[in-house]
């Protein structure tokens, strides 16, 4: 029953003796109270930093990479429209909104993604993510759910940064994959080539759209020094 | 647009509630107005208990509901007060005269109001219940199966709204907060690798010689880094032996008109 699963996912997400729960948990709550294949949290924040806080499994990591790499994908959709989005059959050529994510996303076992934006009190923090392994369509109570899930997750990630000294990222959330190697090889690349680290940042993802490699392997390459720019 | 849509676009904007106009009533007034406008009833209405767990009417959907309502606590008896108590549904309850009634004064009431069936939700998060949500009908029919779900998410989202609001300063503070600890952190990092690169070292050797700088002039890593990634740092940042007192963040022109 829908309301049950969702009075189980409130519980599991809330403060309890031992505090917030880790983001790993937090996922797999909503992966279970949803019924998906599973689901990861991604956190964009206003100045576009963008860091996975969790993924539930290999696939649900490959959705959130391929949607940093590329810079398209259903949840940086339902992030910046601010609404769900439901893909139910990516192998549908009609409904192929995200060409590079699709085809990326179908290879490596996502056939319907949909993504919610992760939202309290009127901020947007990012987007909740979720993914089954075959065509399927969400339920109004699952989606119903999920919107309401989303806001929990939203609760909690501002529970944890509230309960963290100024200035600092809490330490919950600092589990996170924020990409950081990437900055490292952007700053790298804006030397090499003297233009800017935001423009570095597109040249180094341009790279790995054209050789068909996630954006961290180009930037470990440009670390260890296999790949210069300049 | 159909129902299913209409659905997701109205919890959408349920959970929509802008920090700056945050406001209790206005959200669960609307929502008293979606539940008629989407649920197949016939009128709603929202009561929350204050801190002493004593119930006040919040929202109505129309006048006439908002006086049953009020009726039903003066009359201390109603589907609304048993789901609050009790923190579980009342489902779809005719209301019928007879003698073996649950709530007499109510139901007098409710029906010559014409109201012929009432469902109640607890409005609950976890274990604590803040009030109940009400629902009226004219007809008999009861609320088909897919409505009662929505009812209970719509219920769901107006408690999580309530319950987590905190107040508007606080949220934007910490998401101000966690902006700016997000930001600081890539920051360093793409200064890491500029200075790397800079000083053709490793990325570990390149953060030493950062925050050497940064401890040397007493400044704050953000700010270098940003500095850094500006291209504003100083060269002495980066090589090796950076403790002569230099100025911080030199300017490309002097910093005051000779």
């Amino acid at each position: 029953m829908p309301g049950k699963d969702l009075e189980w996912a409130a519980a599991e997400i809330a403060e309890n003796a031992g505090g917030l729960p880790q983001p790993g948990r937090v996922g797999e709550v909503c992966r279970d109270a949803l019924h998906v294949t599973g689901a990861g949290l991604m956190l964009i924040s206003g100045d576009g930093v963008q860091g996975s806080l969790c993924t539930t499994d290999p696939v649900s990591t490959l959705i959130e990479e391929l949607q940093y790499s590329l810079g398209e994908g259903p949840c940086l959709d339902a992030y910046r429209q601010d609404q769900v989005v439901a893909e139910p059959d990516l192998s549908n050529p009609a409904t192929s909104r995200w060409p590079a994510f699709t085809y990326a996303a179908l290879r490596g076992g996502a056939h319907a993604v949909f993504s919610l934006p992760l939202k309290t009190g009127g901020l947007r923090l990012g987007s909740l993510d979720l993914y089954m392994d075959r065509p399927a369509s969400l339920s109004v109570d699952q989606i119903a759910d999920g919107i309401v899930l989303a806001g929990l997750a939203a609760g909690w990630v501002m529970a944890a940064q509230g309960a963290t000294t100024p200035g600092a990222l809490s330490d919950i959330l600092t589990t996170g994959d924020f990409h950081l190697a990437v900055h490292n090889a952007a700053g790298m690349v804006s030397v090499q080539l003297g233009v800017p680290v935001r423009e570095a940042l597109l040249l180094l993802r341009g790279h790995a759209f054209a050789q068909g490699v996630a954006l961290n392997t180009t930037a470990q390459d440009v670390i260890t020094g296999r790949l210069r720019f300049g | 647009m159909d129902t299913q849509d209409a659905i997701i676009q109205a919890l959408v904007s349920m959970a929509d509630v802008l920090v700056e106009d945050f406001d209790v009533v206005d959200m669960l007034t609307g929502l008293t107005r979606k539940c008629v406008d989407l649920l197949g009833i016939s009128a709603a209405g929202v009561m929350i208990a204050d801190p002493s767990n004593v119930l006040h009417v919040i929202a109505s959907s129309s006048e006439e509901m908002r006086v049953l309502e009020l009726f039903e606590l003066q009359s201390e008896q109603g589907p609304c007060l048993d789901a609050y108590h009790s923190g579980e549904s009342v489902h779809h309850q005719m209301l019928l005269t007879s003698p073996a009634t649950t709530w007499p004064l109510f139901t007098q009431a409710a029906l010559d109001a014409g109201f012929h069936a009432v469902s109640a939700l607890p409005l609950r998060l976890r274990d604590t219940t803040i009030g109940a949500l009400n629902l009226f009908t004219t007809g008999r029919m009861p609320m088909d199966t897919g409505g009662a779900v929505v009812a209970r998410a719509f219920a769901d989202l107006a408690t999580i709204s309530i319950v987590q609001h905190r107040s508007t300063d606080q949220l934007q503070r910490i998401n101000d907060q966690l902006s700016y600890a997000l930001n600081s952190r890539i920051l360093i990092e793409q200064a890491k690798g500029i200075i790397a690169e800079r000083a053709k070292v490793d990325l570990q050797e390149a953060f030493n010689r950062l925050r050497r700088y940064t401890r040397n002039n007493n400044l704050r890593l953000t700010d270098v880094a940003a500095a850094a990634v500006a291209g504003t740092l100083d060269s002495t940042a980066w090589t090796p032996r950076a403790t002569a007192p230099t100025p911080p963040l030199p300017r490309s022109g002097p910093s005051r008109p000779a």
